[in-house]
């Protein structure tokens, strides 16, 4: 798919403008602070209803604006869409082609993102919440009825907790049977998805370094083993909370789900955060990302939009020659921000778009 | 309001706490009684006599004038009751003609979050009611929310203990509907729950 055309209106510190996109590359290049990103997020919430920056929406909308507007034209295969995403103090409010939506299946799906940002490194080092969430998103950005599960399971741990909290347990039951169902649905639609992400994240990671070093990425539940079966998981699951009554009982909080789980990532059997190098880091998340790409264009025939943000400073140039291969050889629509061009020298593709930004204004540029 | 009439910011006060009314329904609604006299007082009088003559029954613990009421009283099938979490529900499975036995009504659904405990509910008359009668199945017709699967989860423990029947309302597609126009999460449970042709 493709961004043929992004407005904005009051949107961050961006003057209002219409930006009309290339189907290759769209760099973005100006000094700190001038707007960079805000492209990008602006992009990603027309994606995904979320800014990537964790912002609510009244850091969203222009100083002293009502509300801010977003409007995107999405072609894909040859059809053309129109997303609109209207940000004001109530809320966010979307049209499809001058529709409103009612429903998140109707909504998801028409624009694809994969964002690749410095932040992300956080992922390596951060606590487990943050892979947790980025497992979700990614499991969701191809799977609609994830969504729907993980908001019923949350329902389920919360009125569990409550029933903990409340010291009363006599009723228990019926909530650590629910409980093992949701959760094991949870829990086995991630596990599949580390096992096909793994195998891609193989090919990816020698891609970009030309080294040999062996990337993994595995699912963690504490002593528990879940495999690809659904009812086997029920049952482990379940026979987790039972042997962990009593804990729960004394700390009052469920100890056992996916909402406890973590993702490891190691390289040559390591763990990634103790045994490498900050560069290695940022190596393996982006593969990370290029294999969520893969998997998306082979396991659901989407092709969705890269954004990297910054990415001049994350990499070596010979890394970053790998990348834009990578990119070039799948036809993707990046969009990338920079404080220099020269790493584009690099490369010599005529599908190359050149933006300026200053002070909020983006305007297109000749080649540099 | 208030500084108008004393009596008329009090009624939009009693209007506002009714459900779905804020405050610029209920000052639709405030004038437009106003306007009519005649049906105020008929308005005031059924209200008056809702609160007087309309309790629970004190068997199935659905609304009633009567007590016990028509369906407990009546000639229904003894050996059926049907478990629903509140009144509407009953009502909802009497409009379908569908079900000839009787009811009982839990007035709620187990939910820890709002302090609602099996003792909240009128699981208590529900065991004691059927220690008495000739009830062989009991059909558990609470609502598919997380909170109404727990009542049913856990009332369907209680009564196999006992040796009953337990069953539970079938859930999928809805009658006349188009199958593409299903939510997935539906449509995949539909599938799940698929029965022999």
């Amino acid at each position: 798919m493709i961004l043929s055309r992004l407005s904005v209106q009051s949107f961050r510190n961006l003057a209002a403008t219409t930006v009309e996109f290339g189907t290759g590359f769209n760099i973005f290049c100006g000094d700190n602070a001038q707007g960079k990103t805000n492209i990008l997020e602006s992009i990603y919430l027309l994606g995904t209803l979320k800014s990537f920056r964790m912002a609510k929406n009244p850091e969203l909308i222009g100083w002293e604006k009502q509300f801010s507007l977003i409007k995107g034209l999405i072609s894909d295969d040859g059809l053309n869409r129109e997303v609109d995403l209207l940000l004001d103090q109530a809320g966010k409010k979307v049209r499809v082609d001058q529709k409103t939506v009612v429903r998140v299946a109707d909504f998801f799906g028409i624009l694809t993102v994969v964002l690749f940002s410095p932040e992300e490194l956080t992922m390596v080092r951060g606590a487990p919440e943050s892979r947790r969430r980025y497992l979700d998103r990614a499991i969701f950005a191809g799977d609609v009825i994830y969504l729907t599960r993980h908001h019923e399971y949350m329902r389920i741990l919360k009125q569990r907790n409550a029933l903990l909290r409340s010291g009363d347990t006599s009723s228990l039951e019926p909530w650590n049977e629910q409980l093992a169902v949701a959760g094991a649905q949870l829990v086995t639609s991630r596990v599949g998805y580390i096992g096909n992400i793994d195998k891609l994240l193989k090919e990816t990671f020698r891609e970009i370094t030309d080294t040999n070093d062996e990337v993994a990425i595995s699912y963690h539940s504490g002593s528990l083993a879940y495999s690809e079966d659904l009812n086997d998981n029920i049952d482990r699951l379940a026979a987790a909370l039972n042997k962990r009554r009593e804990p729960e009982l004394l700390q009052r909080t469920t100890l056992t789900g996916p909402h406890r789980d973590d993702i490891v990532f190691t390289i040559n059997g390591k763990p990634l955060r103790h045994s490498s190098s900050q560069g290695q880091q940022r190596c393996f998340v982006l593969a990370l990302k290029m294999a969520e790409i893969e998997l998306l264009r082979r396991c659901r025939s989407v092709s969705p939009v890269l954004l990297l943000d910054d990415m001049t400073s994350e990499l070596d140039s010979r890394r970053i020659a790998n990348l834009l291969k990578f990119l070039t050889d799948r036809r993707m629509q990046v969009f990338v921000t920079t404080t220099g061009t020269n790493d584009f020298e690099l490369f010599e593709d005529n599908n190359l778009r050149l933006f300026h930004v200053e002070q909020g204004t983006v305007r297109p540029a000749n080649k540099a | 309001m208030l500084q108008f009439s004393a009596s008329f910011g009090r009624l939009l006060l009693e209007l506002k706490k009714l459900p779905g009314v804020g405050e610029k329904t209920a000052l639709r609604l405030a004038f437009h009684l106003l306007k009519s006299p005649g049906n105020i007082e008929a308005l005031a009088n059924s209200l008056i006599s809702v609160a007087k003559n309309v309790h629970l029954c004190s068997v199935c613990f659905g609304i009633t004038e009567d007590d016990p009421c028509v369906i407990c009283s009546g000639g229904r099938d003894d050996s059926v009751i049907c478990v629903v979490e509140e009144s509407q529900d009953m009502l909802a499975i009497e409009r379908s003609h569908a079900f000839r036995g009787k009811y009982h009504v839990l007035q709620g659904a187990l939910s820890p979050l709002s302090g609602i405990t099996p003792s909240q509910l009128r699981i208590a008359e529900l065991l004691e009611r059927l220690r008495h009668s000739q009830t062989r199945e009991v059909i558990l017709a609470t609502n598919f929310s997380v909170e109404g699967e727990a009542t049913a989860l856990y009332l369907a423990k209680i009564l196999k203990d006992l040796g009953l029947k337990v069953t539970r309302l079938a859930h999928g597609i809805p009658l006349g509907s188009d199958i593409e126009y299903v939510d997935a999460a539906t449509v995949q449970r539909a599938v799940e729950g698929r029965s022999e042709f």
